[in-house]
């Protein structure tokens, strides 16, 4: 899936099989282990740490797609991609994207999940619905988006038009294509925070209610100072993820806004580096390119990393 | 890609937004095979960028030669410009993909051949009835790199001028045989595009904005300008630019063209009388006839209309290359050699239907095609075709004609005076001067 | 990549804070949330419903510039019929479902035996290999297509379906939960079969996977899904339209189909039927999976 992440988290101790056993069996130090874990680590080595070395080099180099002889060109590439004014844009349309698709993914995930929280005997309609979009194919998400966005005759400005909403055009979709991917984003990967949110709230006890309502506290305050409190932790989670999903962003964005562009500005990162490497077949540049990607989404899963095993104390 | 130099079947950015994005359907065959080649008999996978009408008719083609040579191709079409030569050029650098595909010629430096591409033997096309003397010297030179042959020349395209008879006739612009006026010079030509005007009401001539590259390279060369690059620099004519520049400029100021039309917009503007004449490719042929077909409409083409002195106009070649293999099955190379030479020898129908002029002399040389209308009368462009610049960002849907034609949208438009884009476009080459090249 | 985790305890807990609340009397606030609840659930779906309803309607009924119906005024299979008339949907859908498999079952088999490995066995180097396999965790596969598409292009790979699933096998974070896991079965389990002389293998086999059924499962479920729905490297490595998956198909090839919007939307339907389903099935364990780690 084109959101994913990949970052374990550390699930509390509670989450675990029943009674952990450590090291009682006798171990000895034998090479058969070696077999085990041979066949991963053989496909690891050649798909994914290959890739990463031989990036590394190409960044360096003038590697063409063509298949030339490769020469060393030291930090050009580098020195290039930092000077570069589209690569910069599409760097910060990634940014922008990120900025615009943050908030609503985090608040209606939460605002959902209270809800079906709440309404629990439709649980299985509103997981079904909520989260269903999630699992489609990212094509026919576009595909059905695409449709329904029709400047003429799409059911947006049809009903916009219909209930006197500005006509043919509702404002997000004139500027420029991305209004229209991070609403289609919304919809299409909210599901995932919502069951974020779903399981957290399941995990909070009745117990921890009962004081405040002998209090009489009224269900707003009972949200505002017990749950959402509670929630902390996994919104802090949420974000992360959501962050660093937001960083990867291309299919939506290359399948509505710009899959023919020969290298126009309006691109995002990923598809800039795309771009480069393989319509343009600088996949020197493009290396150089992916390792600043790279190093923007290491940070950010680095902040998740300490945010999770402080979790786990 | 916002205002692609306006191939047949471009699409427009809203277009894109729609959902028509990507590429056009794939083949015939049909036959639903799965992995390809499943299934007796040899098959062919050929990719080409024919989205416009001419895919309708290459496709009747096909189907021809399957039943002739029994051999299962596979055609896919790509969606026109970047897309098609992205999956190309990745295709081909992983070995597996296509065994034939059409491509620009003007294009062929840029898909570095020594590397991507598998040289043709001249034998192999002996023996499939083929021969180098078949081929206008010319053309035939520009499908070698390094001395070996890389590509096979189908046909010439180019940029022709429609007219609307009824249009024109009414304007007083016609010879008594119902051929277009023949003009000298800008202001000539002006003279005709404003009689026509106040007929439609409208435009004189309808012609695809985004197209400006196309325009402004045939005017450009009708004054015999040049634009050659160099490592760190390029030479391009100031003065003759700005001509060329100003024609358009002008042309939309004064309402004779319009500002900004797309592809698909122009074609209609001619369709519904908006405008009397367009300057458009000849493979929009296909296009009015069925619409004259459907609801009337009595047209004609002719050439580029003379503006500095000659009848040069933009165009370019289709050519068959074979994308680099990892391992060629025999039967297969035999039979898409053979699928090259059944094609050519039978662009009769290409001519005749998409509008294009064959490259293979022994149709073009038939009195049968001599015959062929509106074919004739158009037949000069073969002579007065001018290719893009010889340079790796430069040719059918290269970066150069993309942005330089997205200036020259602007002018149109009336956001950049001639002066403007004339930096703008200077600005633009520098830059592509400036990247490093990949190809060699 | 996905990642999963099962979750005993608290599916555990779920149940009993159900009973609680449905105790509840029905109030004017619950019932406005469960209205309001509703309202939304529809609205999220309007989007399928509205590509469904397409799907049905003849391609002049759905065209552009047609009044809004919800429902088709004439129900029709044309769209249906002409997709399968060209085939190339089946090819998709058969090429998604064999380079899904091929991942999902590779990266069961490779991922149990090489946690297994660092769960059970002690060898020379293991904690560097472990650590090593583990930084992969933080790599975005999106960062490595222009040196992965090389590599592959030099394994002569490309358009073939190893290239398309190889790559797509490599999920160190599966490795991590099924240690993770493994690490928890008590090692009274296997001292018997230990003792009968059972070799790991048999041990792994006969002890191990037995207790892992839901945790394979999940692993298993959440490969799948994400192999299905990956797009971005088989847009880059199926050049050629007859060995592309499904959503690479539908984007790049079938776009261009056009204005036949009917055609488009039955395509959409029936490529988001095959994981709908598989939702419906697994539906527990795709929302404990998620739940379980918050990950996917």
């Amino acid at each position: 899936m084109s959101t994913d992440t990949a970052t374990p988290e550390a699930a509390s101790t509670a989450d675990r099989p029943p009674s952990p056993a450590p090291a009682r069996a006798p171990k000895r130090r034998s090479w058969l282990g070696l077999w085990f874990v041979l066949p991963f680590v053989a496909v690891y080595a050649v798909f994914m740490i290959w890739p990463m070395l031989l990036g590394l080099y190409y960044s360096f180099t003038d590697k063409s797609l063509t298949g030339r002889p490769v020469e060393w060109i030291g930090l050009e590439n580098w020195i290039e991609a930092f000077g570069d004014p589209a690569a910069m844009d599409s760097l910060w349309n990634t940014a922008w994207f990120t900025i615009l698709s943050t908030p609503p993914l985090v608040v209606l995930g939460l605002a959902f999940a209270l809800l079906a929280h709440r309404a629990r005997r439709l649980g299985w309609f509103l997981r079904l619905s909520f989260f269903a979009p999630f699992v489609i194919p990212v094509s026919v998400v576009t595909m059905v988006w695409l449709w329904m966005y029709q400047p003429a005759g799409g059911l947006f400005n049809h009903y916009l038009g219909e209930w006197g909403l500005g006509g043919d055009h509702l404002w997000a979709f004139q500027q420029d294509a991305m209004g229209s991917v991070v609403v289609t984003t919304v919809w299409w990967t909210l599901g995932f925070n919502f069951l974020l949110y779903l399981a957290a709230l399941q995990t909070i006890p009745a117990e921890v209610y009962e004081a405040a309502d002998i209090d009489g506290a009224n269900s707003l305050q009972k949200l505002w100072s017990i749950t959402l409190p509670l929630l902390k932790r996994t919104t802090a989670l949420v974000i992360v993820l959501q962050l660093i999903a937001s960083l990867r962003i291309f299919d939506q964005y290359y399948l509505m806004a710009g899959g023919a562009s020969n290298l126009a500005t309006e691109n995002v990162f990923i598809q800039y580096i795309y771009n480069s490497g393989f319509v343009g077949f600088r996949i020197g540049y493009a290396s150089a390119l992916s390792y600043i990607l790279f190093a923007c989404i290491i940070v950010i899963a680095l902040i998740q990393f300490r945010l999770l095993s402080r979790r786990e104390d | 890609m916002r205002n692609p130099p306006s191939p047949p079947g471009a699409l427009s950015r809203r277009a894109l937004l729609t959902g028509t994005a990507a590429a056009a359907g794939l083949g015939l065959a049909g036959c639903g095979s799965i992995t390809g080649g499943i299934g007796g008999g040899t098959t062919v996978k050929q990719w080409n960028l024919l989205a416009g009408s001419d895919g309708a008719i290459m496709t009747t083609m096909h189907e021809q030669f399957m039943e002739e040579t029994g051999v299962d191709l596979k055609a896919t079409t790509f969606a026109w410009g970047t897309p098609f030569y992205t999956k190309l050029v990745m295709g081909a650098s992983g070995g597996n993909a296509a065994d034939v595909a059409t491509i620009h010629l003007s294009r062929l430096q840029s898909l570095s051949p020594s590397t991507l591409l598998d040289a043709i033997e001249i034998d192999e096309l002996v023996d499939a009835g083929l021969d180098p003397e078949d081929f206008t010297p010319d053309i035939w030179d520009r499908c070698f790199s390094d001395d070996r042959l890389y590509a096979v020349p189908l046909d010439t395209h180019a940029l022709v001028n429609y007219y609307n008879r009824t249009i024109c006739e009414q304007a007083g612009v016609l010879n008594p045989d119902g051929t277009l006026l023949e003009t000298h010079g800008v202001e000539e030509y002006f003279d005709l595009l404003r009689a026509v005007k106040d007929v439609t009401g409208e435009y004189g001539t309808s012609l695809d904005t985004n197209a400006g590259w196309r325009q402004f390279w045939a005017w450009y060369r009708q004054q015999d300008g040049e634009w050659i690059f160099h490592e760190d620099g390029f030479e391009l004519d100031d003065d003759k630019a700005l001509n060329a520049i100003d024609t358009m400029w002008r042309m939309a100021d004064e309402g004779l063209c319009p500002r900004i039309s797309d592809g698909g917009a122009t074609a209609a503007n001619f369709e519904n009388g908006a405008g009397g004449l367009v300057q458009v490719g000849n493979w929009e042929i296909t296009r009015f006839r069925a619409f004259n077909e459907a609801q009337g409409l009595d047209f004609s083409m002719t050439e580029m209309p003379d503006f500095f002195g000659n009848r040069r106009t933009q165009g370019d070649c289709h050519a068959f290359v074979l994308p680099r293999h990892n391992s060629w099955n025999a039967d297969v190379r035999k039979a898409t050699v053979d699928y090259v030479a059944f094609m050519l020898q039978n662009s009769f129908q290409w001519g005749a239907g998409a509008g294009h002029t064959p490259a293979y002399l022994p149709v073009t040389d038939s009195p049968e095609y001599q015959d062929l209308e509106p074919n004739a009368e158009y037949s000069g462009v073969v002579d007065n075709v001018q290719f893009d610049p010889d340079v790796w960002f430069a040719g059918s849907a290269a970066r150069l004609p993309d942005e330089v034609g997205r200036v020259f949208a602007g002018v149109y438009s009336g956001a950049n005076d001639p002066e403007t884009a004339l930096a703008a476009i200077k600005d633009v080459a520098q830059t592509m001067v400036e990247l490093p090249n990949p190809i060699d | 990549m996905t990642a999963v985790q099962t979750r005993p305890e608290a599916s555990e807990r779920a149940p009993r804070a159900v009973k609680r609340r449905s105790r509840i009397r029905v109030t004017p606030g619950s019932a406005l949330v469960y209205f309001a609840a509703f309202v939304l659930a529809l609205l999220w779906l309007v989007p399928l419903l509205w590509a469904l309803s397409t799907s049905f309607k003849p391609e002049t009924e759905a065209s552009l510039g047609q009044p809004i119906h919800w429902l088709p005024q004439e129900w029709s299979l044309e769209g249906y019929r002409t997709l399968f008339e060209r085939g190339d949907h089946v090819t998709w859908m058969i090429n998604s479902t064999v380079v899904s498999t091929i991942v999902t079952v590779l990266t069961l088999a490779l991922c149990v035996l090489a946690a297994y490995g660092f769960s059970r066995l002690d060898f020379p180097g293991k904690k560097i290999v472990y650590g090593v396999v583990l930084a992969g965790i933080m790599v975005p596969s999106q960062a490595l297509i222009i040196p992965l598409f090389d590599v592959v292009s030099a394994l002569r790979m490309v358009d073939t379906y190893w290239g398309l699933a190889l790559p797509q096998v490599v999920a160190p974070v599966m490795i991590f939960i099924l240690k993770r896991f493994f690490d928890a079965i008590p090692r009274d389990y296997e001292e018997a079969a230990r003792i009968d002389g059972a070799g790991h293998l048999r041990v792994l086999w006969s002890v191990i996977l037995p207790l892992s059924g839901p945790i394979l499962a999940a692993v298993g479920i959440f490969t799948f899904i994400g192999a299905w729905n990956n797009f971005l490297w088989p847009l880059l490595v199926a050049n050629d339209p007859s060995i592309m998956t499904l959503p690479v198909g539908l984007g790049v090839v079938a776009g261009g189909y056009g204005l036949l919007y009917a055609q488009n939307m039955a395509s959409a339907v029936l490529g988001a039927l095959p994981l709908l389903i598989v939702f419906l099935i697994f539906q527990k364990q795709i929302v404990k999976g998620v739940a379980g780690v918050g990950l996917k």
